[in-house]
């Protein structure tokens, strides 16, 4: 069996309980608790007391004045312990939740960042980027990639009339010529590849060529 | 923090633009006994620039090196590495039908890019070091790790050829005759198709189309101490795997070195000089030999259509005796029809070429006379 609190009986007592509901259950506790009886009766021999002295006190104390005033203090103590009692548990925390409008802000400045990062993305780490994620796609999905793979491993060798160029795992070293009038590209099936050119500064005839290093 | 991460980031999106000096990436390397002494090295406008998540190194050297022999230079080739980059690959700069006299100097440009991860991207050297010079003597100097005396020997045959032929004309013909070689010879360079190419060792399936065994035609030239026999490759696509060819040495002496160029046809029946398949063997006079290659070549796409390959011709475009002597094609070979729509003119042709076009018949004559 539930106790009610002792604010509560001293309340009761006093005939201060606030509430038919909270008097009827106080008054219905104390009929059936012979513990809770004599608290209640200490409280009003004590009240009774208090009368008698108050006889004794100045005529011109105002009672409804005091009551009031220790009805307040008694208030403000239980607000108290309960703002006490709520400092002392962890406070429950609400959920972090980003607004929509946040959450828009972030996704196009994503989209933007992936896009410029993208376009200016050298072609060799394109090509090296492109690879990997074919490579990811056969192993978690198990379907058959029909495009191109270059290994990334790989050293390989590209002639165009722009350069040539040996890549490897999305480094590149390309050796390019200032000018493009009569360029000639060729490939070695030994492992080169070269592109000529004669320098319109100088009229010197010049080959580039990029190779596989030797084992 | 914010300070040193932030250009990453820009660096990374693609939105840094700033450039930096490179000077001292370049590294010369030159053996003490070089014929050859560098004078000055500029770098130009070198830069360093963050692109991407890269960073692009963009070097535009310019060497001017000077004859310290008393003999006359023909060609010289610089080996380029920048081994932190690009450890399993190497580049050349060669210069050819050159006629540099002793303490005569010549300039030699390194036009170059790396591009390297942005991450841990302190100053990369760049080396440059000799791997050969050939002098007017035919006589070589130099560790040759590039092959490079074959290469600038084979160009120097070439270019005695094609001055012999042109003078001959100029002898028979006038002035007017070559003219109208000189013209044929620009026509025919820009009507040369080209074609992007990727070559990939190891010839490994990339390409999952089935692939097509195809067999060479070959075009056989009448003086050459080669005669190929049969050959076929495996074509997948655009991609060009594994050929093997089986040659017979015609002539009286050992052979230890052979070419042949290699010819693609696709389906709108262009034609294409692919690359050149060479060996390095010992073939007596009269024993055949197969060559094979593992190595994959590519071709990507031509204005969004895949190249279907056809047909493909092979032929022998130069030998290297036991002897050290060399077979080049002669110009009456060069000019067939096969040959003279794909292949591209020599070295010193298309000097002669740049000559005339640059400074008129005269000039070209004047330097004709020179030899």
């Amino acid at each position: 069996m539930k106790h009610p609190s002792e604010a509560q009986i001293a309340l009761f007592a006093g005939g201060d309980l606030d509430g038919y509901w909270n008097r009827w259950r106080v008054r219905r506790h104390i009929a059936q608790c012979r513990d809770c009886q004599a608290e209640v009766g200490a409280l009003r021999d004590t009240s009774e007391l208090v009368r008698e002295v108050a006889a004794e006190s100045p005529k011109d104390l105002n009672w409804s004045r005091l009551a009031a005033e220790m009805t307040g203090n008694i208030r403000v103590g239980l607000a108290a312990g309960e703002a006490i009692a709520r400092f002392d548990r962890p406070a429950a925390r609400r959920p972090f939740r980003l607004g929509w409008n946040a959450a828009f802000v972030l996704g196009c400045a994503t989209v933007v960042f992936l896009i410029a990062f993208w376009i200016s993305l050298p072609r060799p780490q394109a090509d090296h980027l492109i690879s990997v994620l074919h490579r990811i796609r056969p192993e978690r999905t198990g379907s058959v990639v029909k495009s191109p793979i270059i290994a990334p491993d790989e050293v390989v060798l590209e002639a165009t009339a722009a350069g040539i160029e040996v890549k490897e795992n999305g480094r590149a070293m390309s050796l390019t010529h200032p000018h493009s009038d009569g360029v000639t590209v060729s490939v070695s099936l030994q492992g080169s590849a070269g592109i000529r050119y004669v320098d319109a500064d100088t009229g010197q005839v010049t080959t580039n060529k990029v190779y596989y290093a030797e084992p | 923090m914010l300070s040193r991460s932030l250009p990453a980031m820009l660096a990374m999106a693609g939105l840094s633009v700033s450039a930096v000096q490179a000077a001292a990436v370049l590294k010369i390397d030159l053996p003490k006994d070089s014929p050859v002494v560098v004078l000055a090295a500029d770098p130009g406008d070198s830069s360093e620039i963050a692109r991407g998540g890269a960073m692009l190194l963009d070097l535009h050297a310019a060497l001017s090196l000077r004859n310290a022999t008393q003999r006359r230079i023909r060609g010289v080739t610089l080996v380029v590495t920048a081994q932190d980059v690009t450890p399993g690959g190497k580049g050349s700069v060669s210069i050819t039908s050159l006629d540099v006299g002793p303490e005569e100097t010549f300039p030699v440009r390194v036009d170059l890019r790396l591009l390297r991860p942005l991450q841990g991207s302190a100053n990369v050297p760049v080396q440059i070091g000799l791997d050969g010079v050939l002098f007017d003597d035919l006589s070589f100097y130099g560790p040759d790790k590039l092959s490079s005396r074959r290469t600038m020997t084979l160009s120097e045959w070439e270019a005695r050829r094609d001055r012999k032929y042109f003078k001959a004309l100029l002898a028979e013909g006038g002035t007017e005759r070559l003219r109208q070689e000189m013209i044929g010879s620009l026509a025919r360079q820009a009507d040369r198709p080209t074609l992007d190419v990727q070559v990939v060792r190891g010839g490994r399936a990339t390409n999952l189309e089935q692939d097509k065994q195809l067999q060479f035609a070959f075009l056989k030239l009448p003086d050459s101490p080669v005669e190929p026999m049969e050959g076929a490759a495996r074509i997948a696509g655009n991609e060009v795997r594994a050929p093997r060819l089986e040659v017979k040495n015609r002539s009286d002496r050992a052979i230890r070195y052979l070419e042949m160029g290699w010819i693609l046809r696709d389906r709108t029946g262009g034609e294409f000089l692919a690359g050149s398949v060479p060996a390095e063997l010992n073939l007596a006079p009269g024993q055949k030999s197969p060559i094979l290659e593992s190595t994959t070549l590519k071709f990507p796409q031509r204005g969004g259509q895949p190249l279907s390959i056809e047909g493909m011709t092979g032929f022998v475009s130069s030998v290297e005796f036991s002897d050290g002597t060399l077979w080049i094609p002669s110009r009456a070979d060069l000019g067939s029809p096969e040959l003279q729509r794909v292949l591209a003119p020599s070295d010193e042709e298309q000097r002669l070429v740049q000559i005339y076009r640059k400074k008129g018949l005269r000039a070209l004559i004047a330097e004709l006379n020179k030899f």
